[in-house]
């Protein structure tokens, strides 16, 4: 029941590292403490941790495996793993304001089922893509509002509205249906899937514009401010005076935009949208993954960035890997269980929970 | 002078107009949302709701074969509904328990067609199987203190993993054995007194958790810590083991209705378990009107699980798919918490804005006093003697024994007794931790006393105090519990020993009668204590702030003071069904205390004087409401209290004389009036001193008591 004395005490610690040294005042001065600050070990442990893992998964892979260390390989290592990043941005901003979507998954199902199903009934693409943004913005709006003005706690909210929204959508637009066939010989589609801008694949070009904006999101603007503050400690945010709610619900609105983006990316690439993903719903543990593996902490208010970097470098050669290792989907499931599992046992060692200061529903 | 002989004057006596308006949708709302069982209705009124729309639209669900199957199909998930109710209610959740099932299922089956174990073993080890899991998510959660939430997610795709691995690598194996068992059969399919074997399962497992949260301290402990987790540590409970033994416990109920499922089914598909989690969750926070830590209401829980099984089933039965019944449960999910988190939140504003309900209260324009009124600037009670001053605090009520002693209650609760003959001497004659206000000898010389929020009280010597009554009888039509005796104020003991006293309001405390006066509604009761047979009841209920109580010279008739509406009411002792006549109306103030005087007429305090204005504020509720909710309290219209007096009255009600106070002071309020050998003592109850008067032309030997129970006893 210790657990609550140690919380957050090292992140404030002196370290008698870079940070500590003077780098003079200017602009330089501040990047290199900022940077140092965000590169130290002992402030990140598991930040190197994980990256020592992944660094030793790839040699290991490399030798174990043929056809792992190659560019090719690379790249579609690279290619598969955007949707995963896109969506861990979304992901990333809400837990870092100690909330979590768990309906990311069955809007990006909704959405891009919307998307298909406009697109092979002949509609233009900038009207399907328009329809599928407006639709990612009504349902982030929908679990902004219930989790920020109904104050149902996030978990439980989201947990309804994946079942509520997959539910309608498959009911609704799909009668029934797992499956929505996207006309892969439509020139959008072909684009974003294949399409290459200056050398690199336009997917994985839109993953690092979802990553830069996420940056921007969460360090240039007064949301991103907002964002931390209210991980660090809710309450004294909203007596600040800041607007909580308001930020909640964009919070929300982009973890569905980033579902819609990410929707789009992976339908475009395999031609189908498949419902089973929010059943048997390994995705979502992996976004869950990613953000935990790369150091942002359930309990909100740190991680940025760099941080998904890293979680996504683990967990895409892990997929990588088992993938050429011929493993089973079965097994695989099993594995990303297990490391979820670890994860969140190592991120409660870092950053210990007070469960005595939890309120309803903070589970 | 005796009403006995003068019975036609009574008759003549106009009769008092029932009260109505006693219910409004104001007070029936605040009413309801004062009650704690509002909550726990709202399952029972969905699950009524929905059975009667079953019944009105479908022919037959309700028969019994269809009942027994849903019975035997219903029950495997009942059973894990309860474990996740255990999980839930010690703050927690389990989302791992589709897989664990499905798991569990698995290995009853592995266990009994491919191990060919006994089926007692195979059940044992299926439930242990179950216990283990459950002790995974138990360390995971207690022992290491992750998120519940995320690890449950955790095991349960891990557990999912390697359900769907064993199960294809031995499904086509299972369905394909021939081993036959009877006992397995017959808790698949048979039935124990008409009712499926599975469903004799979860009544034991229902009676036996049930038991376990009333009686057990496992059961308390699970409660406290989901209650609150830090008072429980406080409280010396081992949180960690706890709430591992609960997530075990979870497990091993799960592990049975895998068990049970098994059975059932004799087979197991890739999507056996799947979404139970969130169909069991929607079911338990229907049940529960929330998601609620600390509570252990298993009957609620499995009615909430009761209506959303049936719900499916009539849904599917209508042809609607799976994937509208997902989406109409995450539909209800949504819907229950939203309502709940709202209904929490929102309960106290709504009841502080709906509490206060004023009526229409037409009050009798004032009677010509004369020369008596105010106005006429006489101040009889200017020269008064003061007694006690600075050491009793708020005599409501005052009263003289045989001896001349002089009683009086006291803001902080003391009874005080001031000695005769010069009143000097002071003492406190017992505490009593309420607000005592009236004060009544009985025939042993106890005094009674009503006691403000605690009921009516007899002292029968220094600081031996005991309660005669604190609960009347309930009344069918109020939805509030109005038992409770809220505000016992002025009492009077008839011949037969019968206590008469009010309950000034059921609505408000000692600390906001006021308010009461707002309102304006028949808030009080007169009731009656019998000492021989020790009941209390109702003698008439809906009066308006019934206040000072006087059973008249004869013995035969009570007089009760409604202070709003400024009369006097009269009832006949032998005759109390009929309801009250008034005895005096249209008085110039509201009137407290009556007490009887030695010429055999009646005193009676006028606590505060009306006014014009007071008076059609009366009129209109509305105006009050407004002002009540836009004016601070100290800015409020109220009736004048910075002046009182007391009026005689004589035998049948007509205002004989007045005794005035000057405007400032020193008896403002005055509350109460006792004669004692020719002398007037005074009390008011926010004063901090008795006055004494004499009076001139009184019988100077007259005495209360002496009144009351003839001289010398």
């Amino acid at each position: 029941m210790d657990a609550g004395l140690n919380e957050s005490s090292n992140s404030f610690q002196s370290n008698g590292d870079l940070s500590q040294q003077n780098w003079g005042r200017g602009w330089f001065g501040s990047a290199v403490r900022s940077w140092s600050k965000r590169l130290s070990i002992k402030q990140h442990p598991l930040e190197y941790i994980v990256l020592g893992i992944t660094l030793t998964i790839t040699l290991v892979f490399a030798f174990l495996i043929e056809g792992f260390a190659t560019l090719g390989n690379l790249a579609i290592v690279a290619q598969n793993s955007t949707a995963l990043v896109i969506l861990s941005c979304g992901m990333a901003v809400v837990i870092i304001t100690r909330g979590l979507d768990l309906s990311q998954i069955s809007v990006m199902v909704a959405v891009s089922s919307v998307f298909g199903l406009l697109l092979s009934n002949g509609s233009d693409y900038s009207i399907a893509m328009l329809a599928a943004v407006f639709l990612a913005v009504i349902l982030g709006l929908l679990n902004g509002w219930l989790i920020a003005f109904i104050e149902i706690p996030a978990l439980l909210s989201t947990l309804a509205t994946a079942m509520l929204i997959a539910g309608v959508c498959r009911w609704g637009f799909l009668q029934g249906e797992f499956l929505v066939l996207i006309p892969k010989s439509l020139p959008i589609i072909e684009y974003i899937s294949t399409g290459k801008m200056i050398g690199i694949p336009v997917s994985v070009v839109i993953g690092a514009l979802v990553l830069i904006a996420t940056s921007l999101l969460l360090n240039k603007t007064v949301l991103g401010r907002i964002v931390y503050a209210m991980g660090d400690n809710y309450i004294a945010a909203r007596l600040t005076g800041l607007s909580v709610r308001m930020a909640t619900v964009w919070v929300y609105v982009f973890s569905a935009l980033t579902a819609c983006i990410a929707g789009i990316i992976v339908s475009s690439a395999s031609g189908t949208v498949d419902f089973r993903i929010v059943t048997n719903g390994t995705l979502l543990f992996e976004v869950i993954m990613v953000v935990v593996l790369g150091g942002i902490r359930l309990r909100g208010g740190r991680g940025g960035v760099i941080n998904l970097i890293i979680g996504v470098l683990l967990i895409s050669v892990l997929r990588n890997g088992m993938t050429l290792m011929n493993l089973s989907g079965q097994v695989q499931d099993l594995v990303k269980g297990l490391v979820l599992i670890s994860a969140i046992v190592i991120d409660n060692y870092i950053n210990p929970r007070d469960t005595e200061t939890d309120t309803q529903g903070d589970l | 002078m005796s009403l006995v002989e003068d019975s036609n004057f009574l008759s003549g006596q106009p009769k008092v107009q029932k009260q109505r308006a006693v219910l409004s949708f104001r007070r029936i709302v605040s009413d309801l949302l004062n009650r704690n069982w509002i909550e726990g209705a709202i399952p029972f009124i969905t699950f009524f709701v929905l059975v009667t729309v079953i019944l009105i639209t479908t022919d037959g669900y309700f028969a019994p074969t269809n009942l027994k199957t849903l019975a035997q199909y219903s029950s495997d998930a009942a059973i894990v509904t309860i474990a996740m109710l255990l999980v839930v209610a010690i703050g927690g959740i389990d989302l791992s328990v589709g897989s664990t099932f499905a798991l569990c299922a698995f290995v009853a089956l592995y266990l009994f067609h491919i191990a060919e174990l006994s089926i007692y073993l195979a059940f044992l080890l299926t439930i242990l199987c179950g216990t283990l899991i459950g002790f995974v998510n138990g360390f995971l959660t207690g022992i290491l203190g992750c998120g519940a939430l995320l690890a449950t997610l955790g095991t349960m795709i891990t557990v999912r993993g390697i359900f769907v691995i064993a199960s294809q690598a031995y499904l086509v194996e299972i369905s394909s054995s021939a081993r036959f068992d009877e006992a397995w059969e017959y808790i698949g399919y048979e039935n124990f007194m008409g009712v499926p074997v599975s469903f004799w399962a979860l009544v034991v497992v229902t009676i036996a958790i049930y038991l376990m949260f009333k009686y057990t301290r496992f059961g308390w402990h699970i409660l406290a810590v989901g209650g609150n987790r830090k008072a429980a540590r406080h409280a010396g409970i081992d949180l960690k083991r706890v709430i591992l033994f609960s997530y075990m416990l979870g497990g091993t109920l799960v592990g049975l209705a895998g068990f049970l499922f098994a059975a059932r089914q004799n087979s197991a598909g890739s999507d056996t378990g799947v979404g139970l989690e969130f169909f069991v969750l929607t079911g338990l926070v229907l049940g529960l009107g929330g998601f609620t830590p600390g509570r252990g209401s298993v009957f609620s829980t499995l009615l909430g699980f009761a209506t959303i099984y049936i719900l499916g089933n009539v849904l599917i039965n209508a042809g609607f798919r799976g994937d509208f019944i997902n989406g109409a449960m995450g539909l209800i999910l949504i819907t229950v918490l939203a309502i709940d988190m709202k209904y929490r939140k929102e309960r106290h504003r709504i009841l502080a804005r709906a509490y206060l309900d004023p009526a229409t209260m037409k009050v009798d324009p004032v009677q010509d006093m004369g020369k008596m009124a105010l106005e006429s600037g006489q101040t009889k009670l200017d020269g008064a003697t003061l007694l006690g001053v600075g050491e009793v605090n708020g005599p409501e009520d005052v009263i003289l024994d045989r001896e001349g002693n002089l009683y009086c209650g006291t803001r902080d609760g003391r009874i005080m007794r001031l000695f005769a003959p010069d009143y000097k001497r002071v003492e406190t004659f017992a505490k009593t931790g309420g607000r005592p206000l009236g004060l009544a000898f009985d025939q042993d010389e106890n005094l009674i006393v009503c006691i403000a929020g605690m009921g009516l009280y007899k002292i029968s010597g220094p600081d031996q105090i005991e309660r005669l009554t604190s609960q009347t009888s309930r009344s069918w039509t109020s939805i509030e519990d109005d038992r409770q005796i809220r505000m016992a104020d002025d009492l009077d003991i008839a011949p037969d020993g019968r206590i008469y006293f009010t309950d000034a309001t059921k609505r408000y405390e000692m600390e906001t009668w006021g308010l009461d006066l707002l309102e304006g509604r028949p808030n009080g009761r007169l009731l009656c204590y019998d000492p021989v047979r020790d009941t209390t009841k109702t003698v008439c209920d809906n009066m308006v702030f019934p206040n000072g109580v006087c059973v008249t010279h004869d013995g035969r008739h009570l007089l009760v003071a409604s202070t709003w509406t400024c009369s006097i009411l009269i009832f006949n002792l032998e005759r109390m069904q009929d309801g009250p006549r008034y005895f005096a109306r249209g008085l110039p103030g509201y009137p407290d205390n009556i007490n009887r005087a030695s010429d055999g007429g009646y005193w009676i305090a006028l606590a505060g004087m009306r006014s014009p204005v007071i008076d059609l504020a009366m009129e209109d509720p509305g105006f009050r409401l407004r002002m009540a909710k836009t004016v601070p309290p100290t800015n409020w219209l109220f009736g004048n209290l910075n002046i009182g007096g007391v009026l005689k009255s004589d035998a049948k009600g007509k205002v004989i004389d007045a005794y005035w106070d000057k405007s400032d002071g020193p008896l403002y309020m005055i509350t109460s009036m006792r004669e004692h050998h020719g002398s007037l003592f005074l009390g008011g109850v926010t004063n901090n001193k008795i006055g004494r008067i004499d009076l001139e032309n009184a019988d100077k030997d007259w005495n209360g008591p002496d009144s009351y129970w003839s001289k010398g006893n």
